[in-house]
């Protein structure tokens, strides 16, 4: 503590440096901190956005691939489903031609209720959707973005199927996290048989809701088994563990992310290691001077070492405050608008505030090592005589 | 003196307040730093440069001494040897009854921290501190806490009549004062041997005089040991003795007599006073 204010001193002799020193120190915790609540912050939003008592069923070659629609009669006889939705994509066009601007599907308009409780609909909406084989239900997000209100009609021209559906929309699903259209599988199917295709005998994927979340992994094994030496095995999943897949690629460049990030945490060690370097080797004559007067080896490398990592863990704390502070608005802007909505996800954890100090004490360390080391252990008398 | 090995600083510096007087004088035969036969030699690319060839010589305490000689003669290595901070290539070397070739690096520097002030030429205080926390840099080496460390630094300062500039940066100092810091800096510890590298080398005359005058003077009151190395023919007239130095050798007998004479004549006026008996 005695050498706290030769420290001190040492870091305000060029306060220009020492601030831009910490700067880059702070931005590159801040960064890093950011960064870190990114792969907590997505598992939170796939929580919120999944069900844990609702299982994929797709074709185990792919999404792609479909399954005959009479597997999800079967799936439905068994024990502890209490309701299962094929779901097939239409792939509608509207007004762009040739290009889906929203994911559309064709599902068993009776079904969809009891597989999705969760869904918050309009009054009526479900009613009005197996009533009407024309009908569409559709998410609130596309509503917005179209202008469209219940009652609308509009024309969608399959890129997928020999067919342009023209549906009236009867309601509404008020969820931002579900922007899709649903269409009357049965109005396809009719559709397709008018045209001479032989109705629509295929399902893309079977959601399925069960009884009891501690079911869950029984009953997918059963479906799979079930389906096993069928033409189309089939793969079931949790529909967060669905989601999770479709997050998949964003996870990856994540990691990519953090891998850049550790990369310029690294740049960062070097700028400041130079940093180090540059202030022992304008303090060359000062330091041969005090080893003069009997500073040893240890007290000149620890007060250069403390220089480092003084300023480097400083400006860390800097960095994981900003880091907290700027999560903390996300979360207030989160609540301005729902499509801001996930913003609120990202929270700054009590390990990420360790790794940041971490972080900034290891730059301190690492950056102050060398020039500290060489400092200390030149011979007091080769110091002189370079300097004098 | 005990060896180091081992040893921890003492609670408390010896330096008191006020300093104390003239120590009882010495007997005719104390010795306070003993070269024995040093030679020291190093490598200087492929060459072997000879600094000193077999010097020995005595110097008692509570005496001011200077080493003269053309540059390139040894007197700073030398000065390098008697002060610890070089190790000889041959010889002994012992200061207060302490061998210095039986310290290691740290112990070597925790002696000089205990018994050795060091002046510079160019006084080479540290910019970021005032002048009372300069001349409190080495009591940081001590168990002395802040308020003591401070009141001895203000002591020391008294001594060199610089009290008044406590709270200065070297920055705002002359060139002057700033000795006079570097001095207070280099009897803060109360150490038995000042060691002194061209004290006046980058001083105006008039400050030349005031810094030997000075340093004369701690060695009259303060009965302080003093090692100076200097070109400065005026120090002839402040310091007991000279030992002249040339291509590593200490010159004596006539050898050494037409050396000062040279100076005496180099410096005219200066110097007519010539060393005290």
């Amino acid at each position: 503590m005695k050498y706290a204010g030769l420290v001190l001193a040492n870091l305000g002799r060029n306060k220009l440096r020492s601030l831009f020193t910490a700067g880059a120190i702070a931005l590159a915790v801040l960064l890093v901190c950011l960064l870190m609540t990114m792969p907590a912050g997505l598992d939170r939003l796939i929580s919120d956005l999944g069900s844990n008592t609702r299982i994929s069923v797709h074709n185990k070659a792919g999404l792609v691939y479909s399954m005959p629609q009479s597997f999800t009669r079967k799936v439905r006889q068994l024990d502890g489903v209490l309701a299962a939705v094929s779901m097939t994509w239409f792939g509608g066009a509207y007004e762009e031609e040739g290009r889906v601007t929203f994911p559309n599907f064709a599902v068993e308009a009776e079904h969809v209720g009891s597989v999705y409780p969760d869904y918050v609909f309009t009054p009526g909406a479900v009613d009005e959707f197996v009533r009407h084989r024309d009908g569409a239900i559709v998410g609130r997000k596309i509503m917005r973005q179209y202008g469209w209100k219940v009652g609308d009609r509009i024309t969608l021209r399959s890129t997928v199927w020999p067919a342009n559906l023209d549906v009236r929309i009867v309601g509404e699903i008020a969820d931002d996290n579900a922007p899709m259209l649903w269409i009357n599988r049965t109005y396809l199917d009719e559709t397709l048989k008018a045209a001479g295709r032989g109705g629509l005998g295929i399902a893309g994927i079977i959601w399925v809701r069960v009884d009891r979340p501690e079911r869950v992994g029984a009953l997918m094994s059963e479906i799979d088994e079930m389906s096993r030496n069928s033409e189309s095995p089939t793969a079931s999943e949790t529909e967060k563990s669905f989601i999770s897949n479709f997050f998949g690629s964003l996870k990856g460049f994540v990691t990519i992310i953090l891998i850049v990030t550790a990369l310029v945490s690294l740049c960062i060690v070097f700028i400041a290691a130079n940093t180090a370097s540059m202030a022992v080797r304008e303090r060359s004559g000062e330091i041969a001077v005090m080893k003069a007067m009997g500073f040893g080896r240890r007290a000149i490398f620890g007060t250069l070492l403390a220089e480092a990592t003084l300023l480097s863990t400083f400006a860390g704390a800097l960095g994981v405050a900003g880091a907290i502070a700027l999560t903390r608005a996300l979360k207030t802007v989160a609540t301005l608008g729902p499509t801001l909505g996930p913003l609120g996800n990202f929270t700054v954890t009590n390990d990420v505030v360790t790794a940041g100090l971490a972080l900034s004490l290891f730059v301190g360390l690492l950056s102050g090592l060398v020039p500290a080391l060489g400092a200390a252990r030149k011979p007091v008398v080769d110091a002189l005589r370079e300097v004098f | 003196m005990a060896p180091l090995r081992g040893v921890r600083y003492p609670r408390c510096m010896p330096l008191a307040d006020p300093l104390p007087g003239p120590p009882p004088s010495a007997p005719e035969e104390a010795t306070l730093i003993d070269i024995r036969h040093v030679s020291r030699h190093y490598r200087r690319g492929v060459d072997e440069v000879h600094a000193l060839d077999d010097v020995s010589l005595r110097i008692a305490p509570g005496r001011f001494v200077a080493f003269m000689g053309p540059s390139g003669s040894g007197k700073s290595t030398l000065m390098n040897l008697v002060s610890g901070l070089d190790r000889p290539s041959e010889g002994e070397v012992v200061v207060a009854g302490q061998s210095l070739g039986d310290l290691d690096e740290d112990e070597l520097a925790a002696w000089r921290a205990r018994h050795v002030g060091l002046i510079f030429q160019f006084f080479n205080l540290i910019p970021v501190l005032d002048a009372r926390d300069n001349v409190a840099l080495p009591l940081l080496l001590t168990d002395l806490g802040k308020a003591e460390r401070h009141r001895r630094a203000e002591t020391a300062l008294r001594v060199v009549g610089l009290d008044h500039r406590l709270d200065h940066r070297p920055n705002t100092l002359s060139g002057g004062e700033q000795q006079r810091v570097a001095i207070a800096r280099a009897i803060v510890t109360d150490p038995d041997l000042i060691v002194a590298d061209e004290p006046t080398g980058d001083l105006d005359a008039k400050n030349a005089e005031a810094t030997l005058g000075l340093l004369r003077e701690l060695t009259d009151a303060f009965g302080k040991t003093i090692v100076m190395v200097t070109h400065d023919p005026r120090a002839l007239r402040f310091v007991d003795e000279v030992f002249h130095l040339d291509k590593g050798l200490l010159l004596e007998g006539s050898d050494a007599e037409r050396a000062s004479e040279a100076i005496r004549l180099a410096a005219g006026g200066h110097a007519s006073a010539g060393a005290r008996p």
